[in-house]
């Protein structure tokens, strides 16, 4: 990426709850400056002008629900260098995927006939249906980490992705282990970079920051059951935020051997300092 | 003279939506408003999950409420197991919901309403010339979030409200301290009503009536009656006078009492509500001239800011109050069925679930304030047309769209689903 010309970039969302869009807002220090940095082609939650035409890079928070977001997700694909997926509903489909884990007999009165264009697809993050270049995950993302990622961005170093557990940054502040205390914390398996905020605020971490790529499902699994989980419980809290990004849970649960634990969490490397 | 007007995506609004306006003769033929956000089905995915779930789950409708999902949800399921929580566990909840109230409005009224007024396409476009205004939001938007990362442990999403109480509790001395900056920033909050005071707006009377909560004790949030001028209900009856209908057209459905459009917002509030308003809000409101109750939507914006002043004065009481230790308590599951009725930024908002046994929820219904908006949004749009049809198309879209962005709507939230069954 050029120095001396401003990065032209893109923040839309799609399907979403716009807490993301938010996120970058909310960083009341910095947001003018940051914004001042790069050249905002487009941001239609907060500008009325918005040109998609040629990206340096897209922000995209949300997931796939309908025929539209696909659409969408597609053109911006096509129109930028670079795709940065937003958010855990961008990343990992977040709570609305969860729909995939649930009874159909839950929601199915729920459908109502829609625009062609407005049909249902099955909920889904952005990288099951086109390549993704870089991940800022989280529910929400931590407003910190996009503020590096676009300052990064303009020096052309992004930041690299965090590759450990919750738990790594959980101890650092000097947390009592909530599994020690008989709650079901995934921070063993989860990605870190959030500083543990939930575990810091008193509750458990529920992996929305989806499954490091070297974790160990099996023994999770382990000491969640040690604790007395059953298993329904288990399967449950695990596929709240990332059940699409543990398609191997079941199996791993009824013990077969045959484990594919390669998560999607790979990016593309050479962007990385 | 035919015309079409279709707004693909109307900008400055949480979530998704569009306008299709067909004009004939003179004559509005066409008139929808609707959501384009994909369906998420929060109330088909929480069933079967166990009641502590609700409030980590539906807090994802919403990133701006997402404190205002989390306090319905917790209302209506402690309402479920017969559960009462302390006072001081109230009071924070109260705060939490304020300090939200405080950054919504003030990102509403600054980064989404406030360019329409002054000729910009965005508050970032405004930045050379209103840096001062500008600041004055920022710094009302962090005081907003800082306050509810205090309580939730952060900005989006609070995680410290569990059922029954905190899971973590702010220490004394970081409440006297936010106290202390809330009082910095109150004069950001009347500076934003006089702001707002200011800017003309159109005469134009709503058909719908307004409706929030009415609580004797203060200023309506988490408790009281849902009350219009003319008739008042208790939380659990809403089923009666609330109807929800489909439109084919929207993913959103509109919500209607006994035949009558009605509208949820800030304005509604200080409708039923002004003469509980802070001594300083009260001052203010007087101040700006404005004539309660008011049926226009283009006041909304003014009594979002007159709000402000009013969240920081409670939200600083409430700061003065002592915090105790207080342990969560132990929760015995039993069936039964809960409803929550708070009042959120953007007006009332509705959680009901229903628990078996085991403590598993078997039904839920969420109603937002901007599902009970859409009707009437959708029909001021119509009854505002005929004054507009003279102007130029690009008047006809702003205008059009100020009156939409003044109910301050979040589409994300809109997307509701009820039963219903085609024909």
């Amino acid at each position: 990426m050029s120095k001396n010309k401003k990065l032209k970039v893109g923040v839309y969302g799609i399907t979403g709850c716009a807490g993301c869009q938010l996120s970058i807002i909310f960083n009341e220090e910095e947001i003018l400056d940051l914004l001042s940095l790069i050249d905002l082609k487009a941001f239609p939650f907060i500008k009325e002008l918005n040109t998609d035409e040629e990206f340096d890079y897209v922000i995209l928070e949300g997931l796939v629900a309908n025929k539209l977001d696909l659409e969408i997700l597609r053109k911006l694909r096509k129109n930028s260098k670079m795709l940065i997926s937003l958010g855990a509903c961008a990343c990992t489909g977040c709570v609305p995927a969860y729909r995939h884990f649930t009874l159909k007999e839950n929601y199915e009165h729920l459908l109502y006939k829609r625009q062609e264009e407005l049909q249902d697809i099955e909920p889904s993050p952005h990288d099951e249906h086109v390549k993704v270049d870089y991940y800022i995950p989280g529910c929400p993302p931590d407003k910190k980490e996009i503020l590096r990622f676009i300052k990064g961005s303009v020096r052309g170093v992004l930041p690299r992705p965090h590759q450990n557990p919750v738990c790594i940054e959980c101890r650092r502040n000097g947390n009592a282990c909530l599994l020690d205390e008989g709650k079901p914390c995934l921070g063993p398996i989860t990605t870190g970079g959030c500083n543990a905020v939930c575990i810091n605020g008193g509750l458990e971490c529920w992996g929305c920051r989806g499954p490091t790529k070297d974790m160990n499902l099996e023994l999770m699994i382990k000491i969640l059951r040690d604790r007395g989980f059953d298993d329904r419980f288990i399967q449950d809290r695990m596929r709240t935020f990332a059940g699409l990004k543990l398609p191997m849970l079941e199996r791993v649960m009824q013990g077969s051997k045959s484990k594919v634990l390669q998560t999607r969490f790979d990016g593309e490397k050479k962007f990385y300092e | 003279m035919s015309k079409t007007i279709t707004l693909n995506h109307i900008t400055k609004i949480e979530g998704h939506a569009r306008l299709n306006l067909k004009i004939e003769k003179g004559k509005i033929t066409t008139c929808e408003l609707s959501a384009t956000e994909g369906a998420r089905y929060f109330e088909g995915i929480v069933k079967g999950r166990r009641y502590y779930a609700a409030h980590e789950m539906t807090s994802r409708i919403c990133g701006i409420c997402s404190c205002a999902h989390v306090v319905a949800a917790l209302t209506a399921i402690e309402d479920a197991l017969g559960l009462t929580i302390s006072e001081q566990s109230c009071r924070l909840r109260v705060l939490l919901t304020l300090a939200e109230r405080i950054r919504s409005h003030a990102t509403h009224l600054y980064f989404l309403a406030l360019p329409d007024y002054l000729g910009y396409e965005s508050a970032l476009s405004m930045a050379p010339e209103y840096k001062p205004q500008l600041q004055s939001a920022l710094r009302l938007m962090k005081m907003g979030n800082g306050v509810v990362k205090l309580l939730g442990g952060r900005d989006l999403h609070p995680v410290s409200a569990g059922v029954g109480g905190w899971l973590k509790l702010p220490r004394q001395e970081e409440m006297e301290e936010t106290g202390k900056e809330l009082l910095k920033v109150k004069k950001d909050a009347i500076a934003t009503v006089k702001l707002f005071a200011g800017l003309r707006q159109p005469e134009f009377e709503s058909d719908a009536e307004w409706f929030s909560l009415v609580d004797p004790n203060e200023y309506a949030v988490l408790n009281g009656k849902f009350a219009s001028g003319k008739s008042s209900f208790g939380k659990h009856e809403y089923r009666k006078f609330i109807e929800e209908y489909h439109q084919s057209y929207s993913t959103a459905n509109f919500v209607v009492k006994e035949d009558h459009r009605y509208f949820v917002s800030a304005l509604a509030r200080l409708n039923n509500n002004h003469r509980q308003l802070s001594k300083d809000a009260q001052k203010a409101l007087k101040d700006t001239g404005l004539k309660l109750p008011s049926k226009n939507p283009y006041h909304n914006n003014l009594a979002q800011a007159i709000e402000l002043i009013h969240c920081i004065d409670h939200a600083m009481e409430i700061c003065k109050g002592e915090i105790k230790k207080e342990e969560m308590p132990e929760i015995t599951p039993r069936p039964g069925r809960g409803v929550g009725a708070i009042e959120v930024p953007r007006g009332t908002l509705w959680h009901d679930y229903t628990l078996d046994e085991r403590g598993t929820i078997t039904d839920a219904n969420i109603i937002t304030p901007t599902a009970q908006n859409l009707y009437a949004m959708q029909e001021d749009i119509r009854k505002r047309m005929p004054s507009l049809l003279k102007k130029k198309r690009e008047e006809i879209v702003l205008d059009v769209e100020k009156l939409i962005r003044n109910y301050d709507p979040c589409f994300s939230c809109s997307a509701h689903f009820l039963e219903v069954k085609w024909l």
